[in-house]
């Protein structure tokens, strides 16, 4: 029973699976290329899950699992809000809410040389993309995406930033549209970045706004689809 | 090393900015009105003596224990009152463990000025036999979540542990009327400590260039604020104590103005600890009277042993 299930990665998709599940087995499925996010592990032939959560899948070939916490594990070619730390010589030190700072090379930025690095105070907030997390390394992070153009990366000015779990920042980024942001968006506008590492910052012209929209996202903690809804719009009516 | 400065709690320029920007419209991260103050919510899990209070994020336990021990000599007839802190680093990763660091040692300062020196317990109702044995209540205050104010937090928890402790009966006996026995709750009901009144501390925050003053303040605008006051203040408008800390010099109108703000709060606080009170004595006697006879039967086979 358990073989036969391992053997099939579609008996483990969107079920709960706990560190030590075996999910996939790559000896089966030699054909084809896979890419495995956050909180699965290669083993020779297998693929093992390393924290309790819920495996998912997107077509055409990525598995990762899912959970809600406070503290972020950094995993390749996630988005995060990173705030700098301090600057070195080559890297400027990143805080993204991990177990260990992460470095951004100076370099890489859209044409970055030697002669335009940027300057960043303390405290700067930057949207980044993880480009290599591994084992008792440092994480490194990049400003470009993977063709190296500058796409919406880099520093965000203004707005307020603010820290909810990982599993809801990921909801936020689901698609089709969260309905909370749906709902949200209908009536007010605003600017928002999302990072994978549970930070979340908002803009919009008037500060009332922004304090709308972050107190509504951390209070949708733990309220249903339908809970979220009807708060916001109680609090849309309040604010009319 | 490493560890530690990835621990570290840290605010983007961004939000300071955007909280600076904000108050000047009157408008808090949180929602709040600048002289709206978090909902507090005091519990009592478990049981007389020790509260567990929750104001916003900030969570504060309080836990009063009381020790039969020889009073100092130039005061034979008072029994003491002392106040510890316990700062864990699980309530915020910049507390240290094992030393107490600033904030510690003012936050147990304040609190231990607001309630001695107001003579707010009295001490006198806490001495047994002149010289030899007093009561020695000790208050710890340990922080399970650091949310902002803490000083507030903790006053709050410090009183409600207070009014909810009851200390153990004693009475004078032996040959020559100098032995101290202590009677268990279950032969003869447990006093209470005698508090004549309830300092409430009020902290104000300042944001010095512009003149903003605002109360209660959260975790992020204590990181951003200019310099801060807390009064310490009853039910009857009486001040207790004042601590200013932070830079700003603060023009006396606005301390004024303080004034009037914390004894109007510090009247809706002192009513909230006494319901909260109230609620739980309440419950606790009804629960005692519920059994009874087991308590009687407990009594007495320990008796026959």
């Amino acid at each position: 029973m358990e073989n036969k299930k391992s053997s099939s990665p579609a008996g483990f998709i969107d079920s709960t699976v706990v560190p030590g599940d075996v999910v996939l087995d790559l000896s089966s499925m030699t054909n084809q290329t896979i890419k495995i996010g956050g909180g699965l592990r290669q083993d020779c032939d297998a693929i093992s899950v390393m924290k309790a959560g819920t495996l998912r899948f997107s077509k055409p070939n990525k598995y990762w699992v899912e959970s809600s916490q406070k503290r972020y594990v950094p995993c390749v070619e996630d988005t995060v809000l990173g705030i700098v730390v301090d600057s070195k010589a080559d890297n400027f030190l990143i805080d993204i809410k991990g177990p260990a700072l992460a470095f951004l090379p100076v370099l890489a930025f859209e044409g970055g040389t030697r002669r335009n690095i940027p300057k960043f105070e303390v405290g700067t907030l930057l949207y980044l993309r993880v480009v290599k997390a591994n084992f008792g390394m440092n994480p490194e992070l990049s400003c470009t995406d993977v063709s190296g153009k500058a796409a919406e990366f880099g520093p965000l000015k203004d707005g307020y930033m603010f820290e909810i779990s990982t599993g809801l920042s990921r909801k936020l980024l689901s698609s089709p549209t969260c309905p909370i942001l749906e709902a949200l968006g209908k009536k007010l506008s605003f600017e928002i970045a999302i990072g994978l590492n549970g930070r979340v910052w908002v803009n919009a012209t008037s500060p009332d706004i922004i304090v709308i929209v972050a107190n509504a996202i951390m209070k949708s903690e733990s309220l249903s689809t339908a809970q979220q809804i009807i708060m916001v719009e109680h609090l849309l009516k309040n604010i009319q | 090393m490493e560890g530690r400065i990835s621990n570290a709690w840290r605010l983007t320029v961004n939000d300071k900015n955007f909280i600076k920007t904000a108050l000047l419209s009157e408008i808090r991260i949180d929602g709040r009105k600048p002289f709206e103050y978090r909902k507090i919510s005091i519990k009592f899990d478990r049981g007389d003596g020790s509260s567990e209070v929750q104001l916003g994020q900030t969570r504060v336990m309080g836990i009063v224990t009381a020790q039969l021990v020889q009073p100092y000599k130039d005061r034979p007839k008072e029994g003491t009152l002392s106040i510890f802190t316990e700062f864990s680093p699980m309530a915020d990763p910049s507390f240290e463990p094992g030393r107490p660091g600033e904030l510690a040692v003012e936050l147990g300062r304040i609190i231990d000025r607001g309630l001695r020196e107001s003579r707010a317990v009295d001490t006198e109702s806490l001495c047994i036999l002149a010289g030899k044995f007093v009561w020695a209540i000790r208050i710890d205050l340990h922080i399970l979540d650091n949310g902002g104010n803490l000083v507030d937090a903790a006053n709050i928890a410090a009183l409600a542990a207070l009014l909810t402790f009851r200390r153990p009966e004693c009475s004078l006996g032996g040959e020559d009327g100098q032995e101290v026995i202590v009677h268990p709750p279950e032969i003869r009901e447990p006093l209470p400590l005698t508090v004549h009144h309830l300092p409430i501390a009020i902290t104000f925050g300042f944001f010095g260039n512009e003149g903003i003053l605002l109360i209660d303040p959260t975790h992020n605008e204590e990181a951003v604020m200019g310099g801060r006051m807390t009064m310490t203040v009853n039910a009857n408008g009486d001040i207790c104590a004042i601590q200013k800390g932070g830079g700003e010099g603060v023009p006396q109108r606005v301390i004024m103005k303080c004034l009037q703000l914390a004894t109007s709060k510090a009247a809706s606080i002192t009513k909230q600890i006494k319901d909260a009170v109230e609620a739980f004595t309440e419950r606790a006697l009804r629960k005692i009277k519920r059994h009874p006879t087991s308590t009687d039967v407990d009594v007495k086979e320990k008796q026959n042993q």
